[in-house]
């Protein structure tokens, strides 16, 4: 199981990783790629805007993966490291990147299976670097001070305006 | 900690509700989801079974808006509540930064509370998690039956860390945002540095 590690990505690392992603899905000519954190939240897209829902996306991919993994503990299989959904007009490949991240593609009938699967798994030995050090960051988090917890405290308080907790 | 992407100005939060089954953790994400602003609210995901009991999470993403140039988003989860389904409950908690743990006040329901709250904790520390850096708030659902236990009771059981306690009734929405809004500012606090 994950520990608890924390995340940090600063512009470089994306800028990078951006620009592996744009990479990967104009040669897999795939639909469109994602990051996303194995705890189920949402990196980066390439193209960066997509139709696709990415939160609910984010959030049944890494749950997906997980069970994954889950089910090879089960069978007494050291991993599972991918997983592939097949549709009828488009398929879903997910491959871990690092214990934090996985990356996702989406990709129609056109394009080969195998050719996905050759340059996912050369991006994800390029993306893998990056992510380590993103895992390794510190000080950046400080972002998060104290006039940051004051306004959002601000903010939350009128999330709801109008809303009584009482009311049905 | 949470996931805090610089280059997007975008952090995003993950709050579990927990607890066993049939104590409300749903009924408190349905009720959120059709309260708040549609523009502030993503899809409700659950994959539950056939008899609407939840079988792996349900799913909920709640964005604050922009504080201080930062994006920021709350993503609401519940586990399965039901004994047998821990190796789910263990997946869900990943990452988490804050637990709202529901506990049943009907005194029926005392095994349950106990149970699911020791497997709560089992979790937290198999995981490794820094357990003092969680937000963490204790709700007393259902105060509108009868039969139940007193607040002083249900805190002496289920809570030992002497986290913030609220009495709701989820079902018609008392105690459901404050709940909510007390977890969203722990978790925010826990993750601000001085």
């Amino acid at each position: 199981m994950a520990g608890r590690k924390g995340l940090v990505i600063n512009d470089e690392q994306m800028q990078m990783i951006d620009s592996i992603l744009n990479k990967l899905q104009r040669v897999t000519a795939s639909k469109f790629v994602a990051l996303v954190s194995t705890s189920g939240q949402p990196i980066t897209t390439a193209p960066p805007h997509t139709d696709a829902d990415t939160l609910s996306l984010a959030a049944l991919a890494a749950g997906s993966f997980a069970a994954t993994r889950q089910l090879a503990e089960v069978l007494k299989e050291r991993e599972f490291s991918l997983l592939f959904h097949e549709g009828r007009e488009s398929n879903l490949h997910v491959m871990q990147v690092t214990e934090q991240i996985l990356l996702l593609i989406t990709f129609g009938h056109d394009t080969q299976v195998g050719r996905v699967r050759l340059y996912t798994g050369r991006a994800v030995e390029v993306l893998k670097p990056v992510f380590e050090g993103a895992e390794n960051t510190t000080g950046e988090e400080r972002i998060i001070d104290r006039d940051y917890s004051r306004e959002a405290g601000a903010a939350i308080d009128s999330w709801f305006p109008g809303e009584g907790d009482s009311q049905a | 900690m949470a996931l805090i992407n610089l280059a997007a100005r975008e952090i995003n939060y993950k709050i579990v509700y927990y607890g066993c089954g049939l104590c409300g953790k749903t009924t408190n994400i349905q009720y959120i989801y059709r309260r708040v602003n549609p523009g502030a609210r993503g899809r409700l995901v659950s994959i539950a079974t056939e008899e609407e009991r939840t079988l792996y999470f349900d799913f909920l993403p709640l964005s604050l808006g922009t504080v201080k140039g930062l994006r920021t988003r709350f993503h609401l989860y519940t586990v399965p509540g039901q004994s047998f389904y821990n190796a789910s409950r263990k997946l869900v908690l990943q990452g988490v930064d804050g637990v709202v743990f529901i506990a049943d006040s009907q005194i029926s329901r005392l095994d349950e509370n106990v149970d699911s709250y020791l497997n709560l904790w089992d979790n937290l520390i198999q995981q490794g998690e820094d357990i003092s850096n969680l937000g963490m708030v204790l709700q007393m659902n259902k105060r509108d039956l009868s039969s139940i236990f007193s607040v002083a009771d249900l805190t002496e059981l289920l809570n030992h860390t002497g986290s913030p306690v609220i009495e709701a009734c989820a079902i018609s929405g008392i105690g459901v945002f404050e709940t909510l809004k007390t977890v969203c500012k722990q978790v925010i606090a826990k993750s601000s540095r001085p």
